[in-house]
Formats: structure tokens, C-alpha cells, sequence
């Protein structure tokens, strides 16, 4: 009933989030011009952990992920200016574009695969690949949730 | 060329560090029983994403993990029909003797030439890293084997006509 109610909420904030595409798209259009792919890159990621959902969301911002991750040439040159609370994310999408299969969407991500494990460890791949749907779930948060409320006083007073 | 193919193999190593967490988990739903949960896949929270690593339009390779089992799906480049022929033969000739390899599975994952199927057992009588190091090795392997395999095809075809083609 709880998955119900979120999802009708979710649906309102699709088109919202879809609006909010349709504008970094053109703001990221305009950073390639001029010549700032890293700063394309950033605005593209921004924003897309809130994202789980909508199938579609998703989909749209990935296009823009694409768009910014094919104009990069220097893969060190991004790495030494990009924030890392990007890498997660990052990695997401970079195995998202290994499962299109188009040879040079596949050629680049792999290329900036490799450096971003060196960056940034395996933890980062295998966050990427614990995140699935079921914990975002708002049930089984709200069941951890108690759980933790119910059991944190009774360890703290053991503790003393 | 060889490039790519070195970082496609960097790639799925990574991948496969940082996914073969394995523990022992006996099955939830009958007692007794310990099944490897990527092949049932009756519970969602014990499953973590599946993850496909394309090199191009033709090689690709599946990763699925769970809890206690983990499991890698190959796609191998097949450029021609011989060479579809010969991988066919050649990886049914390998799954079919699946016993002596342990981490083989018998018949390939549907859309994918051969898998192999990895659990927490085999994480604990053998060692992680060479298991990864096998599989990266075997992905090396099969194309090179592949190749001898089509050029004695070819060069056995060739003796064979300008033997017959002699007498005329």
C-alpha cells in the first residue's frame, strides 16, 4: 500500500524530472560549445541519484550521460577535476553503456572504466552493483528503520 | 585492437574482484537445502544487478552474483560461419566434460556460448584470485584456439584439394 502511494507521487515528479532533463540537456549542449566537457559531464550526473524509479527518467538521462561521456578525450584531465561523490554514479552509468554494445559507446567506457577503478577501488563497482530496487524499497527501509530504533537503546545501555 | 582487448579483460577482472563476495547461505524457503541462488533466483535481496560487459556488437559477457553463487556467461567473436561451426563444437566439447573443470556449467546461459557457474564452496577449497585469473586466461585462450582451429581447417582443406585435383 506504501509501494502504491509512492509510486502515484513518483509519477507527478517524472514529468518534473524530465522537464529539469530537457533543461541540463541544453545547458550541457552549450558547455561542449565551449569546450568544457568535464563541466558537461558534472552537470549530467548531477541530480540522477534521486532518479531509482521511473524507468523512463532514467532513460532520458542517460541520453545526456551519453552525450557528455562521448566529448570527453582526456580521461586523466576529468578524473583530476571531478568531484569524488561523482564516482558512484559515474560508475552506474559506465555499466549502463557497456550493456548497449555500440562499439565506440563500449571503447570509451571501458577506457574510462579501467582509471576510474584505479581512482577509485572495487568498492565502487561493487556499489554499483548492491544498489538494486529492493533497498530503496520504502517498506524494507521503514523495517530497518524500527528495527534500529527498537534495538539501538537496548545496546547503548548494555554498553553502558 | 589489442587494446580494447586489454581492457575489456581489465574490465570483467575488476568486475569479477569486486563480485565474487561469496559466503555460505543456506536455502530460505526448505530446510536442509543449500542451492546456489543466481540459477533459482526466488529472492530479490539476495540478488545484486546483473551486469553485461560488451567489447563490441559481438563479444559480450554476462556477470549475475547472488549471495552465495556467482555466474559468468561468455559470448565469443564469430566472425564467419566456420568459425560458428568450430566455436559451437569446441565449447560443447569443453561443457560436456564440465566435472573436470568444477567452475563450468553444462549448458550455456540462453543467448551466450558458454558459462560457468562459481559458489562459496569452490571460493573456499580454491583460491579467489586464480580463479579470477582462470577465467580472464580462458577468455584469452578461446580466441586464439578458435583461430588455430579455422587455419588446420583450412590448411588440411587446401592439401586435401591439390591432392585430389593432382590426378587431373
Amino acid at each position: 500500500m506504501m509501494a502504491g502511494a509512492e509510486k502515484f507521487v513518483e509519477a507527478d515528479n517524472a514529468e518534473a524530472i524530465i522537464t529539469r532533463i530537457e533543461h541540463k540537456s541544453r545547458k550541457i549542449e552549450s558547455l561542449l560549445k565551449q569546450n568544457k566537457p568535464v563541466e558537461a559531464l558534472k552537470t549530467a550526473l548531477e541530480g540522477s541519484s534521486h532518479m531509482i524509479r521511473d524507468e523512463r527518467c532514467k532513460s532520458a538521462n542517460w541520453i545526456v550521460v551519453h552525450r557528455a561521456l562521448m566529448a570527453i578525450k582526456d580521461v586523466e584531465g576529468m578524473f583530476s577535476s571531478l568531484d569524488p561523490e561523482y564516482y558512484d554514479i559515474l560508475m552506474k552509468y559506465l555499466y549502463r553503456g557497456l550493456s548497449t554494445g555500440d562499439r565506440p559507446t563500449c571503447d570509451q567506457c571501458l577506457r574510462i572504466h579501467e582509471k576510474l577503478t584505479e581512482r577509485a577501488g572495487l568498492g565502487c563497482i561493487l556499489r554499483s552493483l548492491a544498489d538494486t530496487l529492493f533497498f530503496h524499497d520504502s517498506y524494507f527501509q521503514i523495517r530497518v528503520a524500527v528495527t534500529w530504533v527498537i534495538w539501538s537503546p537496548i545496546w547503548l545501555f548494555y554498553l553502558g | 585492437m589489442a587494446s580494447t582487448l586489454r581492457l575489456y579483460l581489465t574490465c570483467i577482472r575488476n568486475t569479477l574482484e569486486a563480485a565474487m563476495c561469496l559466503q555460505n547461505f543456506p536455502c530460505q524457503e526448505v530446510e536442509r537445502h543449500n542451492k546456489p541462488e543466481v540459477e533459482l533466483k526466488t529472492s530479490p535481496e539476495l540478488l545484486l544487478n546483473p551486469v553485461l560487459i560488451c567489447r563490441n556488437e559481438a563479444e559480450k559477457c554476462l556477470i549475475e552474483t547472488s549471495i552465495n553463487s556467482l555466474r559468468i556467461s561468455l559470448k565469443v567473436k564469430q566472425a564467419d560461419e566456420l568459425e560458428n561451426i568450430l566455436a559451437k563444437k569446441f565449447l560443447r566439447f569443453l561443457s560436456m566434460r564440465a566435472e573436470a573443470f568444477q567452475v563450468l556449467r553444462r549448458k550455456p546461459v540462453q543467448g551466450y556460448d558458454i558459462s560457468f557457474l562459481i559458489t562459496n564452496y569452490h571460493c573456499e577449497e580454491l583460491q579467489k584470485q586464480k580463479l579470477i585469473d582462470f577465467i580472464v586466461q580462458f577468455m584469452e585462450d578461446i580466441d586464439k584456439e578458435i583461430s588455430e582451429l579455422k587455419m588446420s581447417v583450412s590448411t588440411r582443406g587446401r592439401l586435401v584439394a591439390t591432392e585430389f585435383l593432382k590426378q587431373f
